[in-house]
Protein backbone atom coordinates (compact mmCIF):
# COMPACT_ATOMS: atom_id res chain seq x y z
CA UNK A 1 0.00 0.00 0.00
CA UNK A 2 1.01 3.21 -0.62
CA UNK A 3 1.91 5.64 2.13
CA UNK A 4 -1.15 7.76 0.93
CA UNK A 5 -3.45 5.42 0.65
CA UNK A 6 -6.42 4.22 2.27
CA UNK A 7 -7.42 0.52 3.75
CA UNK A 8 -10.32 -0.08 1.59
CA UNK A 9 -8.37 0.60 -1.61
CA UNK A 10 -7.06 -2.74 -1.43
CA UNK A 11 -10.63 -4.20 -1.84
CA UNK A 12 -11.18 -5.79 -5.16
CA UNK A 13 -13.59 -3.40 -7.24
CA UNK A 14 -15.85 -5.95 -8.53
CA UNK A 15 -16.70 -6.64 -5.21
CA UNK A 16 -17.56 -2.63 -4.66
CA UNK A 17 -19.59 -2.81 -7.81
CA UNK A 18 -21.71 -5.00 -6.35
CA UNK A 19 -23.01 -2.23 -4.13
CA UNK A 20 -26.45 -1.23 -5.02
CA UNK A 21 -26.10 2.58 -5.22
CA UNK A 22 -23.81 2.08 -7.87
CA UNK A 23 -25.14 -0.07 -9.78
CA UNK A 24 -28.52 2.02 -9.46
CA UNK A 25 -26.76 5.08 -10.47
CA UNK A 26 -24.43 4.02 -13.34
CA UNK A 27 -26.38 0.53 -14.22
CA UNK A 28 -28.59 2.12 -16.92
CA UNK A 29 -26.12 4.63 -18.06
CA UNK A 30 -23.52 2.10 -18.76
CA UNK A 31 -25.23 -1.09 -19.74
CA UNK A 32 -28.09 0.21 -21.25
CA UNK A 33 -26.33 1.06 -24.57
CA UNK A 34 -24.44 -2.35 -25.43
CA UNK A 35 -27.48 -4.68 -24.20
CA UNK A 36 -29.50 -2.84 -26.68
CA UNK A 37 -27.46 -4.00 -29.83
CA UNK A 38 -26.42 -7.51 -29.16
CA UNK A 39 -26.21 -9.34 -32.43
CA UNK A 40 -27.36 -13.51 -32.03
CA UNK A 41 -24.34 -15.60 -33.25
CA UNK A 42 -22.85 -18.79 -33.12
CA UNK A 43 -20.05 -17.87 -33.82
CA UNK A 44 -16.49 -19.07 -31.99
CA UNK A 45 -13.88 -15.91 -30.99
CA UNK A 46 -10.82 -16.88 -30.15
CA UNK A 47 -8.64 -13.97 -28.06
CA UNK A 48 -5.75 -14.18 -27.70
CA UNK A 49 -3.83 -12.58 -24.44
CA UNK A 50 -5.66 -11.44 -21.07
CA UNK A 51 -3.80 -8.17 -20.95
CA UNK A 52 -5.65 -4.78 -21.50
CA UNK A 53 -6.95 -5.45 -24.92
CA UNK A 54 -7.88 -8.66 -24.95
CA UNK A 55 -9.81 -8.74 -21.35
CA UNK A 56 -11.71 -5.47 -22.62
CA UNK A 57 -12.51 -6.78 -25.74
CA UNK A 58 -13.96 -10.50 -23.73
CA UNK A 59 -16.21 -7.92 -21.73
CA UNK A 60 -17.71 -5.82 -25.00
CA UNK A 61 -17.82 -9.06 -26.64
CA UNK A 62 -19.80 -10.93 -24.45
CA UNK A 63 -22.38 -8.01 -24.30
CA UNK A 64 -22.57 -7.07 -27.80
CA UNK A 65 -22.72 -10.66 -29.22
CA UNK A 66 -25.50 -13.47 -27.93
CA UNK A 67 -24.68 -16.73 -28.07
CA UNK A 68 -21.20 -16.72 -29.04
CA UNK A 69 -18.25 -18.61 -27.67
CA UNK A 70 -15.90 -16.75 -26.34
CA UNK A 71 -12.25 -18.35 -25.35
CA UNK A 72 -9.56 -16.23 -23.85
CA UNK A 73 -5.85 -17.68 -23.81
CA UNK A 74 -3.51 -16.74 -21.96
CA UNK A 75 -1.09 -18.40 -18.64
CA UNK A 76 -0.98 -15.15 -17.16
CA UNK A 77 -2.96 -15.40 -13.23
CA UNK A 78 -1.96 -11.97 -12.62
CA UNK A 79 -3.32 -8.87 -14.34
CA UNK A 80 -0.82 -5.75 -13.76
CA UNK A 81 -1.78 -2.06 -14.52
CA UNK A 82 1.68 -1.45 -16.60
CA UNK A 83 0.80 2.69 -16.63
CA UNK A 84 1.58 2.47 -12.73
CA UNK A 85 4.80 1.03 -12.84
CA UNK A 86 6.40 4.37 -13.49
CA UNK A 87 4.88 5.74 -10.34
CA UNK A 88 6.20 2.54 -8.76
CA UNK A 89 9.56 3.27 -10.23
CA UNK A 90 9.54 6.87 -8.81
CA UNK A 91 8.63 6.01 -5.64
CA UNK A 92 5.04 7.30 -5.31
CA UNK A 93 3.42 4.23 -5.62
CA UNK A 94 3.72 0.80 -3.85
CA UNK A 95 3.25 -2.23 -5.99
CA UNK A 96 0.33 -3.61 -4.96
CA UNK A 97 -1.55 -0.82 -6.43
CA UNK A 98 -0.82 -2.02 -10.10
CA UNK A 99 -1.59 -6.05 -9.22
CA UNK A 100 -4.92 -7.61 -9.59
CA UNK A 101 -5.70 -10.81 -10.59
CA UNK A 102 -6.77 -11.86 -14.13
CA UNK A 103 -9.66 -13.75 -13.15
CA UNK A 104 -10.85 -11.07 -11.61
CA UNK A 105 -11.71 -8.72 -14.75
CA UNK A 106 -12.57 -11.84 -17.31
CA UNK A 107 -16.50 -11.84 -17.53
CA UNK A 108 -18.12 -15.09 -16.51
CA UNK A 109 -18.97 -16.62 -19.80
CA UNK A 110 -15.91 -16.64 -21.05
CA UNK A 111 -14.19 -19.43 -21.41
CA UNK A 112 -10.08 -19.14 -20.50
CA UNK A 113 -7.91 -21.14 -21.63
CA UNK A 114 -4.47 -20.86 -19.55
CA UNK A 115 -1.81 -21.24 -21.94
CA UNK A 116 0.07 -20.00 -24.18
CA UNK A 117 0.05 -20.18 -28.14
CA UNK A 118 2.89 -20.98 -29.81
CA UNK A 119 1.83 -21.15 -33.13
CA UNK A 120 -0.63 -19.35 -35.70
CA UNK A 121 -2.32 -21.46 -38.31
CA UNK A 122 -4.27 -18.62 -40.18
CA UNK A 123 -5.21 -20.81 -43.32
CA UNK A 124 -6.87 -23.72 -40.98
CA UNK A 125 -8.35 -20.95 -38.76
CA UNK A 126 -6.53 -22.28 -35.67
CA UNK A 127 -4.09 -21.71 -32.84
CA UNK A 128 -1.98 -24.20 -31.77
CA UNK A 129 -0.63 -24.13 -27.63
CA UNK A 130 2.60 -24.39 -25.98
CA UNK A 131 1.09 -28.00 -24.95
CA UNK A 132 0.48 -29.26 -28.38
CA UNK A 133 -2.90 -28.32 -28.44
CA UNK A 134 -5.27 -26.66 -30.93
CA UNK A 135 -7.40 -24.75 -30.55
CA UNK A 136 -10.35 -23.50 -33.67
CA UNK A 137 -11.92 -20.17 -34.36
CA UNK A 138 -14.27 -18.58 -36.67
CA UNK A 139 -12.70 -15.36 -35.96
CA UNK A 140 -9.50 -14.43 -33.92
CA UNK A 141 -8.14 -11.06 -31.76
CA UNK A 142 -4.25 -11.20 -31.43
CA UNK A 143 -3.90 -8.81 -28.13
CA UNK A 144 -0.30 -10.50 -26.92
CA UNK A 145 1.01 -7.54 -26.37
CA UNK A 146 4.82 -6.92 -27.05
CA UNK A 147 8.57 -8.99 -26.06
CA UNK A 148 10.64 -6.90 -24.23
CA UNK A 149 14.23 -7.88 -26.42
CA UNK A 150 16.76 -7.25 -23.50
CA UNK A 151 18.84 -10.42 -25.04
CA UNK A 152 19.86 -7.78 -27.44
CA UNK A 153 21.38 -5.64 -24.92
CA UNK A 154 25.28 -7.51 -24.55
CA UNK A 155 25.49 -8.04 -20.63
CA UNK A 156 22.06 -7.35 -19.78
CA UNK A 157 19.82 -9.72 -17.50
CA UNK A 158 16.99 -8.33 -15.77
CA UNK A 159 18.13 -10.17 -12.27
CA UNK A 160 20.79 -7.59 -12.23
CA UNK A 161 17.85 -5.05 -11.57
CA UNK A 162 17.94 -4.28 -7.47
CA UNK A 163 21.08 -6.43 -7.03
CA UNK A 164 23.14 -2.74 -5.87
CA UNK A 165 25.20 -2.71 -9.16
CA UNK A 166 22.60 0.17 -10.43
CA UNK A 167 20.99 -1.30 -13.04
CA UNK A 168 17.12 -0.63 -13.76
CA UNK A 169 14.33 -1.04 -15.99
CA UNK A 170 11.12 0.33 -15.35
CA UNK A 171 9.54 -2.56 -18.26
CA UNK A 172 10.63 -5.43 -16.92
CA UNK A 173 8.01 -5.86 -14.49
CA UNK A 174 6.37 -4.40 -11.37
CA UNK A 175 9.07 -6.05 -8.98
CA UNK A 176 11.85 -4.70 -11.13
CA UNK A 177 10.09 -1.43 -11.24
CA UNK A 178 10.75 -1.46 -7.43
CA UNK A 179 14.09 -2.38 -7.61
CA UNK A 180 14.45 0.00 -9.80
CA UNK A 181 13.25 2.57 -7.42
CA UNK A 182 15.82 1.14 -4.98
CA UNK A 183 18.57 1.42 -7.06
CA UNK A 184 17.43 5.42 -7.90
CA UNK A 185 17.28 5.94 -3.86
CA UNK A 186 20.53 4.34 -3.42
CA UNK A 187 22.27 6.36 -6.09
CA UNK A 188 20.47 9.52 -4.91
CA UNK A 189 21.95 8.50 -1.22
CA UNK A 190 25.78 8.04 -2.51
CA UNK A 191 25.68 11.40 -3.06
CA UNK A 192 26.94 11.67 -6.50
CA UNK A 193 27.89 9.89 -9.78
CA UNK A 194 26.53 9.92 -13.57
CA UNK A 195 23.23 8.76 -14.04
CA UNK A 196 22.96 7.37 -18.11
CA UNK A 197 18.71 7.02 -19.67
CA UNK A 198 18.22 5.62 -22.42
CA UNK A 199 15.10 4.90 -25.74
CA UNK A 200 15.45 1.81 -27.41
CA UNK A 201 16.27 1.23 -31.52
CA UNK A 202 12.63 0.46 -31.86
CA UNK A 203 9.16 0.88 -31.28
CA UNK A 204 8.04 1.15 -28.05
CA UNK A 205 5.13 0.84 -25.64
CA UNK A 206 4.39 3.73 -23.02
CA UNK A 207 6.73 5.80 -25.26
CA UNK A 208 6.69 8.71 -22.41
CA UNK A 209 7.78 6.49 -19.96
CA UNK A 210 11.79 7.08 -20.37
CA UNK A 211 10.96 10.33 -20.00
CA UNK A 212 8.92 9.79 -17.13
CA UNK A 213 11.90 7.88 -15.63
CA UNK A 214 14.18 10.66 -15.93
CA UNK A 215 11.84 13.26 -15.18
CA UNK A 216 10.54 12.04 -12.12
CA UNK A 217 14.75 10.94 -11.12
CA UNK A 218 15.67 14.65 -11.24
CA UNK A 219 12.47 15.64 -9.10
CA UNK A 220 14.19 13.37 -6.48
CA UNK A 221 17.62 14.65 -7.31
CA UNK A 222 16.35 18.15 -7.38
CA UNK A 223 14.92 17.54 -3.60
CA UNK A 224 17.97 15.75 -2.29
CA UNK A 225 19.37 19.57 -2.52
CA UNK A 226 22.43 18.05 -3.82
CA UNK A 227 21.36 18.23 -7.75
CA UNK A 228 24.97 19.40 -8.66
CA UNK A 229 26.82 16.71 -7.54
CA UNK A 230 25.24 14.25 -10.07
CA UNK A 231 25.80 14.42 -14.12
CA UNK A 232 22.43 13.16 -15.82
CA UNK A 233 22.81 11.70 -19.41
CA UNK A 234 19.67 10.88 -22.06
CA UNK A 235 20.66 8.59 -25.02
CA UNK A 236 18.62 8.67 -27.97
CA UNK A 237 19.31 6.49 -30.88
CA UNK A 238 16.84 8.36 -33.26
CA UNK A 239 17.72 11.68 -32.25
CA UNK A 240 14.35 12.48 -31.42
CA UNK A 241 13.12 12.58 -27.91
CA UNK A 242 8.82 12.77 -28.53
CA UNK A 243 7.12 11.66 -31.56
CA UNK A 244 5.07 14.82 -31.56
CA UNK A 245 7.71 17.97 -32.51
CA UNK A 246 5.58 20.64 -29.90
CA UNK A 247 6.67 18.24 -27.02
CA UNK A 248 9.84 16.80 -28.72
CA UNK A 249 11.12 20.78 -28.20
CA UNK A 250 9.54 20.93 -25.06
CA UNK A 251 11.56 17.73 -23.82
CA UNK A 252 14.86 19.17 -25.16
CA UNK A 253 14.28 22.44 -23.63
CA UNK A 254 13.43 21.45 -20.37
CA UNK A 255 16.36 18.59 -20.51
CA UNK A 256 18.52 22.08 -21.23
CA UNK A 257 17.48 24.03 -18.37
CA UNK A 258 17.45 21.12 -15.88
CA UNK A 259 20.91 20.36 -16.70
CA UNK A 260 20.36 17.10 -18.27
CA UNK A 261 23.51 16.27 -21.50
CA UNK A 262 21.80 14.62 -24.52
CA UNK A 263 23.72 12.49 -26.75
CA UNK A 264 21.59 12.00 -30.02
CA UNK A 265 22.17 8.73 -32.27
CA UNK A 266 23.55 6.57 -29.38
CA UNK A 267 22.18 3.35 -28.69
CA UNK A 268 22.80 1.69 -25.84
CA UNK A 269 24.54 -2.25 -27.32
CA UNK A 270 25.96 -3.74 -24.34
CA UNK A 271 26.03 -3.36 -20.44
CA UNK A 272 28.81 -4.50 -18.04
CA UNK A 273 27.37 -4.62 -14.89
CA UNK A 274 30.01 -5.52 -12.98
CA UNK A 275 32.52 -2.08 -13.92
CA UNK A 276 29.22 -0.42 -14.19
CA UNK A 277 30.27 0.56 -17.96
CA UNK A 278 27.72 1.07 -20.72
CA UNK A 279 28.63 0.64 -24.03
CA UNK A 280 26.59 2.45 -26.89
CA UNK A 281 27.06 2.67 -30.98
CA UNK A 282 27.20 5.78 -32.20
CA UNK A 283 25.89 6.57 -36.00
CA UNK A 284 28.40 7.66 -37.88
CA UNK A 285 31.02 7.35 -35.45
CA UNK A 286 33.24 4.80 -32.87
CA UNK A 287 31.30 3.20 -29.84
CA UNK A 288 32.00 4.80 -26.82
CA UNK A 289 31.66 3.49 -23.38
CA UNK A 290 29.90 5.15 -20.46
CA UNK A 291 30.88 4.78 -16.42
CA UNK A 292 27.59 5.25 -14.77
CA UNK A 293 26.03 4.58 -11.08
CA UNK A 294 22.81 4.16 -12.59
CA UNK A 295 21.41 3.28 -15.73
CA UNK A 296 17.47 3.43 -17.03
CA UNK A 297 17.62 0.21 -19.61
CA UNK A 298 14.84 0.31 -22.07
CA UNK A 299 14.96 -2.66 -24.25
CA UNK A 300 14.22 -3.26 -27.94
CA UNK A 301 10.75 -4.38 -28.11
CA UNK A 302 9.06 -6.88 -31.25
CA UNK A 303 5.73 -8.50 -31.52
CA UNK A 304 6.22 -11.94 -29.55
CA UNK A 305 7.98 -15.00 -31.06
CA UNK A 306 5.13 -16.89 -32.18
CA UNK A 307 3.47 -13.87 -34.22
CA UNK A 308 6.85 -13.16 -35.88
CA UNK A 309 7.02 -16.76 -36.98
CA UNK A 310 3.49 -16.57 -38.31
CA UNK A 311 2.09 -15.37 -41.49
CA UNK A 312 -0.01 -12.15 -39.37
CA UNK A 313 3.32 -10.52 -39.14
CA UNK A 314 4.51 -7.89 -41.49
CA UNK A 315 7.05 -8.56 -43.79
CA UNK A 316 10.77 -7.66 -44.19
CA UNK A 317 10.56 -4.11 -46.84
CA UNK A 318 7.09 -3.23 -45.29
CA UNK A 319 6.76 -0.80 -42.71
CA UNK A 320 6.73 -2.38 -39.25
CA UNK A 321 8.51 -5.39 -39.68
CA UNK A 322 8.73 -7.61 -36.73
CA UNK A 323 5.32 -6.06 -35.73
CA UNK A 324 1.65 -7.93 -36.95
CA UNK A 325 0.07 -6.51 -39.90
CA UNK A 326 -3.06 -4.66 -39.67
CA UNK A 327 -5.35 -2.18 -41.13
CA UNK A 328 -4.30 0.61 -39.10
CA UNK A 329 -7.96 2.33 -39.26
CA UNK A 330 -10.11 -1.24 -39.37
CA UNK A 331 -7.89 -2.99 -37.21
CA UNK A 332 -8.29 -5.96 -39.64
CA UNK A 333 -5.60 -8.71 -40.45
CA UNK A 334 -5.78 -7.58 -44.90
CA UNK A 335 -4.66 -11.47 -46.08
CA UNK A 336 -6.55 -12.68 -43.09
CA UNK A 337 -10.49 -10.83 -42.53
CA UNK A 338 -11.18 -13.21 -39.68
CA UNK A 339 -8.09 -11.97 -37.84
CA UNK A 340 -7.77 -8.75 -35.75
CA UNK A 341 -5.61 -7.11 -33.57
CA UNK A 342 -5.24 -4.47 -30.60
CA UNK A 343 -2.78 -2.94 -28.69
CA UNK A 344 0.68 -3.32 -28.31
CA UNK A 345 1.56 -6.10 -30.88
CA UNK A 346 0.32 -4.22 -33.83
CA UNK A 347 2.61 -2.25 -35.85
CA UNK A 348 1.46 1.02 -36.45
CA UNK A 349 3.09 4.44 -35.13
CA UNK A 350 2.65 5.35 -31.30
CA UNK A 351 -0.11 3.59 -30.18
CA UNK A 352 1.34 1.32 -27.50
CA UNK A 353 -0.43 2.41 -24.82
CA UNK A 354 -3.74 2.02 -22.70
CA UNK A 355 -5.13 4.92 -23.95
CA UNK A 356 -4.99 3.43 -27.35
CA UNK A 357 -6.52 -0.02 -26.04
CA UNK A 358 -9.47 2.54 -25.06
CA UNK A 359 -9.56 3.88 -28.85
CA UNK A 360 -9.27 0.71 -30.84
CA UNK A 361 -11.83 -1.45 -28.42
CA UNK A 362 -14.54 0.55 -29.60
CA UNK A 363 -13.47 0.29 -33.28
CA UNK A 364 -12.57 -3.27 -33.19
CA UNK A 365 -16.10 -4.07 -31.29
CA UNK A 366 -18.09 -2.43 -33.99
CA UNK A 367 -15.54 -3.58 -36.60
CA UNK A 368 -16.26 -7.20 -35.83
CA UNK A 369 -19.89 -7.02 -34.63
CA UNK A 370 -20.46 -5.61 -38.99
CA UNK A 371 -18.48 -8.53 -40.13
CA UNK A 372 -20.28 -10.78 -38.48
CA UNK A 373 -23.77 -9.35 -40.22
CA UNK A 374 -21.47 -9.26 -43.30
CA UNK A 375 -21.74 -5.05 -43.30
CA UNK A 376 -19.15 -3.16 -44.41
CA UNK A 377 -16.73 -1.89 -41.65
CA UNK A 378 -18.21 1.49 -39.58
CA UNK A 379 -15.40 2.64 -37.33
CA UNK A 380 -12.18 4.09 -38.21
CA UNK A 381 -9.00 4.11 -35.89
CA UNK A 382 -7.93 7.58 -35.61
CA UNK A 383 -4.49 7.13 -33.56
CA UNK A 384 -5.25 8.42 -30.84
CA UNK A 385 -3.05 7.79 -28.14
CA UNK A 386 -2.38 9.59 -24.47
CA UNK A 387 0.48 10.10 -22.44
CA UNK A 388 0.33 12.01 -18.97
CA UNK A 389 3.89 13.39 -19.53
CA UNK A 390 5.06 13.74 -15.84
CA UNK A 391 7.38 16.54 -15.84
CA UNK A 392 8.56 16.44 -12.05
CA UNK A 393 6.59 14.60 -9.04
CA UNK A 394 3.71 16.19 -8.66
CA UNK A 395 2.87 17.91 -11.79
CA UNK A 396 2.11 16.63 -15.67
CA UNK A 397 0.72 17.33 -19.27
CA UNK A 398 -1.99 15.71 -20.76
CA UNK A 399 -0.49 14.52 -24.32
CA UNK A 400 -3.20 13.09 -26.46
CA UNK A 401 -2.68 13.00 -30.10
CA UNK A 402 -3.40 10.79 -33.25
CA UNK A 403 -1.95 9.66 -36.97
CA UNK A 404 0.99 12.34 -37.40
CA UNK A 405 1.02 13.85 -34.26
CA UNK A 406 -2.25 16.19 -34.38
CA UNK A 407 -2.73 16.64 -30.73
CA UNK A 408 -6.64 15.50 -29.87
CA UNK A 409 -7.43 16.53 -26.43
CA UNK A 410 -10.39 14.85 -24.54
CA UNK A 411 -11.05 17.91 -22.08
CA UNK A 412 -11.13 21.19 -23.99
CA UNK A 413 -11.04 22.84 -20.78
CA UNK A 414 -7.11 21.37 -20.28
CA UNK A 415 -4.15 23.10 -22.43
CA UNK A 416 -2.23 19.79 -23.98
CA UNK A 417 0.73 22.37 -23.73
CA UNK A 418 0.48 23.23 -20.00
CA UNK A 419 2.05 21.58 -17.11
CA UNK A 420 -0.41 21.35 -14.44
CA UNK A 421 -1.43 19.43 -10.53
CA UNK A 422 -5.11 18.54 -11.88
CA UNK A 423 -3.15 16.30 -14.86
CA UNK A 424 -0.85 14.76 -12.09
CA UNK A 425 -4.23 13.97 -9.99
CA UNK A 426 -5.74 12.50 -13.00
CA UNK A 427 -2.99 9.97 -13.62
CA UNK A 428 -2.27 9.33 -10.04
CA UNK A 429 -5.86 9.13 -8.85
CA UNK A 430 -8.15 9.09 -12.08
CA UNK A 431 -6.68 6.89 -14.82
CA UNK A 432 -6.29 3.57 -12.96
CA UNK A 433 -10.01 3.85 -12.22
CA UNK A 434 -10.55 4.48 -15.78
CA UNK A 435 -8.16 1.52 -16.89
CA UNK A 436 -10.35 -0.44 -14.90
CA UNK A 437 -13.65 0.24 -16.29
CA UNK A 438 -12.15 -0.05 -19.72
CA UNK A 439 -11.35 -3.79 -18.99
CA UNK A 440 -14.50 -3.89 -18.10
CA UNK A 441 -16.09 -2.86 -21.44
CA UNK A 442 -17.69 0.13 -19.90
CA UNK A 443 -15.62 3.04 -21.49
CA UNK B 1 -14.74 11.38 -23.79
CA UNK B 2 -18.80 11.13 -23.33
CA UNK B 3 -20.75 12.32 -20.23
CA UNK B 4 -21.52 8.65 -19.67
CA UNK B 5 -17.82 7.61 -19.85
CA UNK B 6 -16.79 10.40 -17.50
CA UNK B 7 -19.39 9.67 -15.32
CA UNK B 8 -18.57 5.61 -15.53
CA UNK B 9 -14.81 7.01 -14.96
CA UNK B 10 -15.31 9.27 -11.66
CA UNK B 11 -17.51 6.63 -10.03
CA UNK B 12 -14.97 3.82 -10.63
CA UNK B 13 -12.55 6.83 -8.99
CA UNK B 14 -15.08 7.42 -5.95
CA UNK B 15 -15.22 3.71 -5.01
CA UNK B 16 -12.07 3.47 -2.51
CA UNK B 17 -13.16 6.28 -0.87
CA UNK B 18 -16.70 5.54 -0.20
CA UNK B 19 -16.13 4.61 3.10
CA UNK B 20 -15.03 8.12 3.77
CA UNK B 21 -17.89 9.62 2.01
CA UNK B 22 -20.01 7.61 4.33
CA UNK B 23 -18.07 8.45 6.87
CA UNK B 24 -18.55 12.19 6.13
CA UNK B 25 -22.06 12.13 6.02
CA UNK B 26 -22.51 10.72 9.64
CA UNK B 27 -20.22 13.09 10.95
CA UNK B 28 -22.21 15.91 9.25
CA UNK B 29 -25.94 14.50 10.24
CA UNK B 30 -25.22 14.00 13.68
CA UNK B 31 -24.56 17.07 14.80
CA UNK B 32 -27.44 18.44 12.42
CA UNK B 33 -30.08 16.08 14.10
CA UNK B 34 -29.12 16.65 17.53
CA UNK B 35 -28.99 20.61 17.26
CA UNK B 36 -32.23 20.71 15.11
CA UNK B 37 -34.16 18.75 18.19
CA UNK B 38 -32.74 21.67 19.99
CA UNK B 39 -34.44 24.55 17.46
CA UNK B 40 -31.16 24.89 15.71
CA UNK B 41 -31.80 26.13 12.13
CA UNK B 42 -29.16 27.41 9.46
CA UNK B 43 -29.95 31.14 10.70
CA UNK B 44 -28.82 30.62 14.24
CA UNK B 45 -25.83 31.89 15.83
CA UNK B 46 -23.12 29.21 16.09
CA UNK B 47 -20.44 31.22 18.04
CA UNK B 48 -16.08 31.62 17.47
CA UNK B 49 -15.28 28.18 16.25
CA UNK B 50 -17.95 28.12 13.78
CA UNK B 51 -16.92 31.70 12.21
CA UNK B 52 -12.75 31.42 12.44
CA UNK B 53 -12.95 27.13 11.78
CA UNK B 54 -13.98 27.32 7.97
CA UNK B 55 -11.81 29.98 6.71
CA UNK B 56 -8.97 27.95 8.54
CA UNK B 57 -10.11 24.68 7.06
CA UNK B 58 -9.85 26.84 4.04
CA UNK B 59 -6.95 28.28 3.57
CA UNK B 60 -5.42 24.60 5.27
CA UNK B 61 -6.96 22.76 2.07
CA UNK B 62 -5.31 25.35 -0.53
CA UNK B 63 -1.74 23.81 1.04
CA UNK B 64 -2.88 20.74 2.11
CA UNK B 65 -4.92 19.29 -0.88
CA UNK B 66 -1.81 19.09 -3.22
CA UNK B 67 0.38 17.30 -0.72
CA UNK B 68 -2.56 14.70 -0.02
CA UNK B 69 -1.88 13.88 -3.88
CA UNK B 70 1.79 14.01 -3.48
CA UNK B 71 2.40 17.24 -5.24
CA UNK B 72 3.11 20.51 -3.97
CA UNK B 73 1.11 24.15 -4.43
CA UNK B 74 4.08 25.49 -5.95
CA UNK B 75 2.86 23.04 -9.12
CA UNK B 76 -0.84 24.61 -9.19
CA UNK B 77 -0.33 26.73 -12.17
CA UNK B 78 -3.46 26.59 -14.81
CA UNK B 79 -6.44 28.84 -14.42
CA UNK B 80 -7.92 25.00 -14.25
CA UNK B 81 -5.96 23.78 -11.48
CA UNK B 82 -6.59 27.01 -9.38
CA UNK B 83 -10.31 26.55 -9.93
CA UNK B 84 -9.96 22.78 -8.91
CA UNK B 85 -8.13 23.47 -5.87
CA UNK B 86 -10.12 26.91 -4.73
CA UNK B 87 -13.52 24.78 -5.27
CA UNK B 88 -12.29 21.87 -3.54
CA UNK B 89 -11.30 24.31 -0.39
CA UNK B 90 -14.58 26.20 -0.41
CA UNK B 91 -15.76 22.68 -0.50
CA UNK B 92 -13.90 21.52 2.58
CA UNK B 93 -14.29 25.27 4.29
CA UNK B 94 -18.29 24.84 4.02
CA UNK B 95 -18.53 21.06 5.13
CA UNK B 96 -16.12 22.52 8.34
CA UNK B 97 -19.02 25.04 8.36
CA UNK B 98 -22.07 22.84 8.10
CA UNK B 99 -20.45 20.43 11.33
CA UNK B 100 -19.00 23.25 13.23
CA UNK B 101 -22.09 25.92 13.71
CA UNK B 102 -24.74 22.71 15.18
CA UNK B 103 -21.97 22.09 17.26
CA UNK B 104 -20.89 25.92 18.42
CA UNK B 105 -25.02 26.17 18.66
CA UNK B 106 -25.21 23.65 21.33
CA UNK B 107 -22.38 24.34 23.23
CA UNK B 108 -23.59 28.42 23.24
CA UNK B 109 -27.04 26.91 24.34
CA UNK B 110 -25.35 25.43 27.00
CA UNK B 111 -23.67 28.19 28.34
Amino acid sequence: MSKFSLPFESVSRRNLLKLGAGAGVMGPLTLGATAAKAVNTNAHVVIVGAGAGGTSMASRLTHALNGAKITVIDSRERHYYQPGWTLVASGVWDKSKTISDTQEWMPRSVNWIKGMVAEYDPDNNRVVLETGDSVDYDYLIVATGLQLRYERIEGMDTNLIGQGKGVGSVYAGVDQAEKTNEEISRWIDSGQGTGLFNLPPTALKCAGAPLKMTFTTLSRLEDSGQRDNFNVEFMTPSGRLFGVEFYNQFVKQRFEEQGVKRNDHWTLKAIDADAKKATYSVKNGQDQVKDYDFIHVVPPMTAPESILNSPLVNQEGESFATWMKVDRETLQNPDYPNVWGIGDVMGMPSNKTAASVKMQARVLEENIVAYLQDQPLPAKHNGYTSCPLITSIGKAMLVEFGWNGELLPSFSFIDPKEESWTVWVMKERMLRPAYYAMLEGKI
Amino acid sequence: MTFTGTMTVLWYSALPWLWLIALMIIVFLVPQIIARTKGYGFGEKGGMGSKYLPPLFFVLSLFLLPIHTQSTIAYVNTWVDWMNLIGASIGVGIYAWLVFHPICYLRNRKA
